[in-house]
């Protein structure tokens, strides 16, 4: 006998729908035309919680062995470190645009 | 050793550690990719930190309802195969074939959308790099942003018409009755790659096409 966790089909349902309602809640914001730094930060936002919707339910890591989960985020450790060192060289650089 | 067991290799305890083991794998590889994606995620980054008018005009010509019917379409794909999975874990032969044949019907839905978007930019002369004609856009580096729209879009088309063949190739042994409760790890881990493909287009959607 599989001892594995089956998900209950009212959380795989319930996740589908929380992730179409935020689909149309990122289009919508757009519509309000929320000033320049804070749309970005809203639409992300909006994405990552969407992608842990899709983690946490779709990809059983709610109620998985935790190390899984410790896996997947050390690669978004890594893509902040990544990120942010790259930002720190391109963000200060002391040539003027448009040769890029 | 019993006769439902007869999957599990000999350098494995029992099913449970052989099954943990894939998935521990599959995790791993999962790593790999969304480092290999965000490349492209930094070169976004990068280029829209320095041209922020180019990012706010190019994204204009994409077309949000279609890239808004994607998002629903892969989401939908997303809760197709984690059907699918409950099915193999419920011996429901006839379930699993349904849903992962619908994966594999959103996917091409995917694909076909994504077609009509890419030949309608190549009608007007918007190709990646120094094939760029396209001349509706006032910004000498507009190139760059389609540049950056084709190698994200294009790399996860790519993924997603991986998925779609080795979904298909799931299929062809779950006709024959390869997956039960007892094993589906095929099953598990292509919902794993499959669900990442969904994450990526989640955020390429609001980064690229939703943008005032």
């Amino acid at each position: 006998m599989s001892g594995h966790h089956i998900i209950p089909l009212k959380a795989l349902l319930g996740a589908g729908v929380a992730l179409l309602v935020l689909t149309f809640l990122t289009v919508a914001v757009t519509w309000i035309h929320i000033p320049e730094p804070f749309n970005v930060v809203v639409a992300i936002a909006i994405a990552v919680v969407k992608a842990a919707v899709v983690c946490l339910i779709f990809m059983n890591l709610y109620w998985d062995n935790k190390f899984n989960t410790l896996v997947f985020l050390s690669s978004i450790l890594f893509l902040l470190i990544f990120i942010a060192i790259t930002l720190l060289d391109t963000l200060f650089r002391d040539i003027p645009f448009g040769i890029y | 050793m019993s006769k439902s067991n007869s999957h599990v290799l000999h350098h494995f305890v029992d099913s449970e550690q052989q099954f943990e083991a894939s998935k521990l794998g599959m995790w791993l590889f999962l790593v790999t990719e969304i480092l290999f994606f965000g490349g492209l995620f930094v070169a976004y980054i990068v280029f829209r930190a320095w041209h922020p008018d180019l990012f706010i005009a190019a994204a204009e010509t994409l077309d949000v309802r279609l890239g808004a019917l994607n998002t629903v379409v892969l989401i939908a794909s997303s809760l197709t195969i984690a059907l699918a999975i409950r099915a193999a874990q419920l011996n429901q032969q006839k379930h699993l074939l349904i849903y992962l044949g619908s994966t594999i019907a959103l996917a091409t839905t995917f694909m076909v959308v994504k077609y009509f978007e890419y030949t309608d930019k190549f009608a007007k002369g918007i190709y990646p790099g120094a094939a760029y004609t396209y001349t509706g856009l006032e910004h000498e580096l507009a190139s760059v942003f389609y540049s950056i729209y084709y190698m994200m879009t294009g790399l996860h088309g790519i993924h997603v018409i991986i998925g779609i063949g080795i979904i298909a190739w799931l299929m062809f042994k779950a006709r024959k009755g390869a997956f039960t409760s007892e094993y589906y790890t095929p099953v598990e881990i292509t919902a794993l790659y499959w669900h990442l493909v969904d994450i990526i287009w989640i955020f390429l959607f609001p980064l690229l096409y939703l943008i005032d």
